[in-house]
């Protein structure tokens, strides 16, 4: 089926213009919404899942390290797209915002009316700031380089103290059956689940637990610096992503 | 007389303004409406049999509850899909050279319309469903591959918006001169990553089956899924495809240029 493609125009004024224009801004947009809230939702159910599902799942060692490694990569890949071909730089706030919502959606439909576990249990953590920070950082400097050195190490590094206030009413110590547990533990015990028996008995491993009161800005450090490269390398794929690539047969 | 002349050509731009062509919002409006029935419809199944008649597959009522949804659209699916392929086939257009520029403009609109539509879907499937199907594990032990909530998203919401996409990109292929002509690697990608859901599924439950029977979600046993669900990172490049002939089609050209043209 080969055709030739023609070269004519369709409009012949500027309204006409404009009206088609419009016809593909309402078309394209809620597109690219439904699509980041889709992606998002999928990548970060099955790469952070568990870390953001539950409120004693947020604990000081692997879930400031494996969120900001997958709430970067979104922003990154589709920051290139809005960046390099619209001069939006919008990529980090839209893409973390539409996981917000969705996430917020699913946890009230899936985890609390479905699975009957409250809300304060399994509401989603704070992220807009992140992407602001990442947007904010590549209008000021236009540069993927310092965008990645300064924001993306800094989105590692915050991602704890963003969510601080929020989690701290639920590290407060109490006693339950003469064992000292912090209310988000109560909340792990009361509410049993299929697996968690397992990922209480191997967190904080080794000498992290006698390691003085450094263990979060430890692991915050870490995590900004991995996340710088983690950032450049999803830059590189979302580079690879907006490429209008036409072959002509598959094999 | 200037007055009267830019009267005149208002009135003609109106006229012709109108007669530009406009995506199929009625019909995309109907089609979504009937989509979002269909999912809540099976939401509120889900609600309320999961509990009481989905818990034993060996009970008789789990095979008249969800046994028999299971079949019912597995086949209403591949009915579909097959129908769906077969009339866009048969009733492509076998003259594209010939299309004039305001009809290829209201193709590029349909094929959007149909996107936008997958886009519905995959929204509802990959956060709603796939996040129900995270909960579920979380509070019962499974017996099965298939679970309530495993009908629900695998067999029922990604076989949809694996359709959704194949309808789109066959709509391009026999419909639109570019897509015609050449393939579209990042539309491929687009299509290709969500139907390989389907084969990585086989890896998940032999998995689940044989050696993790539990259900953390971000285990290394759903990466497939994660990397597969990647391919649609390939949407930008569709966009670029897409808005780069659409500027083509919609530019304007002076009466010099369109007379030295003719």
């Amino acid at each position: 089926m080969t055709a030739a493609v023609p070269n004519d125009t369709a409009v012949t004024t500027t309204a006409e213009q404009r009206r088609s224009y419009l016809q593909f801004d309402m078309l394209i947009i809620p597109l690219v919404v439904l699509l980041f809230m889709g992606i998002f939702s999928f990548h970060f159910a099955l790469l952070v899942g568990d870390w953001d599902y539950w409120i004693d799942w947020r604990d000081r060692r692997w879930w400031p390290l494996v969120t900001p490694l997958a709430i970067t990569v979104l922003p990154a890949v589709f920051g290139y797209l809005l960046w390099d071909k619209l001069r939006l730089p919008l990529g980090g706030t839209l893409t973390i915002f539409c996981l917000s919502l969705a996430a917020w959606i699913s946890r009230y439909l899936n985890f609390h009316l479905l699975a009957n576990f409250p809300m304060d249990m399994v509401f989603p953590s704070s992220y807009v700031g992140l992407g602001l920070l990442l947007d904010c950082m590549l209008l000021l400097t236009r540069s993927w380089f310092f965008t990645g050195l300064i924001g993306a190490f800094l989105v590692g590094l915050l991602i704890y103290p963003m969510n601080w206030p929020i989690l701290a009413q639920y590290h407060v110590p109490v006693e339950m059956d003469g064992i000292l547990m912090t209310v988000a533990d109560v909340f792990g015990f009361e509410y049993v689940r299929t697996s968690i028996p397992e990922y209480l008995r191997i967190i904080e491993q080794s000498t992290l637990r006698t390691f003085g009161e450094a263990v979060t800005p430890l692991t915050a450090v870490f995590a900004g610096f991995i996340n710088i490269i983690n950032y450049w390398f999803w830059i590189w794929i979302g580079s690879l992503g907006v490429k209008a690539i036409w072959i002509r047969k598959i094999v | 007389m200037a007055t009267l002349a830019s009267s005149v050509k208002a009135d003609v731009d109106k006229a012709l303004s109108e007669r530009s062509p406009t995506a199929p919002w009625a019909k995309f409006f109907l089609a979504t409406a009937a989509l979002l029935t269909l999912f809540t419809c099976y939401r509120f199944y889900q609600h309320a049999t999961a509990f009481t008649y989905g818990l034993d597959f060996f009970s008789p009522e789990f095979q008249k509850y969800w046994m028999s949804l299971l079949y019912s659209e597995l086949s209403i699916e591949v009915l579909f899909g097959v129908g769906a392929g077969l009339y866009l086939w048969a009733t492509r257009d076998r003259n594209l050279d010939k299309i004039k520029p305001g009809e290829e403009l209201r193709r590029y609109m349909v094929m959007m319309s149909l996107l936008l539509a997958f886009g519905v879907i995959f929204y509802i499937v990959a956060s709603i469903y796939t996040e129900s199907d995270a909960a579920w594990h979380q509070i019962t032990i499974r017996d099965t591959d298939f679970t309530p909530t495993h009908i629900g998203l695998f067999y029922f919401g990604v076989p949809c918006f694996i359709l959704a996409s194949f309808v789109a990109f066959m709509y391009a292929r026999t419909r639109i001169p570019q897509f015609a002509n050449k393939l579209s690697l990042p539309f491929a990608l687009l299509v290709a990553g969500p139907f390989m859901i389907m084969p990585n599924l086989g890896l998940n439950e032999w998995g689940h089956t044989f050696f993790y029977a539990e259900e953390l979600f971000a285990a290394p046993i759903h990466w497939g899924f994660v990397a597969l669900g990647w391919s649609a990172f390939a949407a930008g490049g569709l966009i670029v495809q897409v808005l780069t002939r659409v500027v083509q089609l919609t530019r304007l050209m002076s009466v010099d240029k369109a007379a030295s043209a003719a």
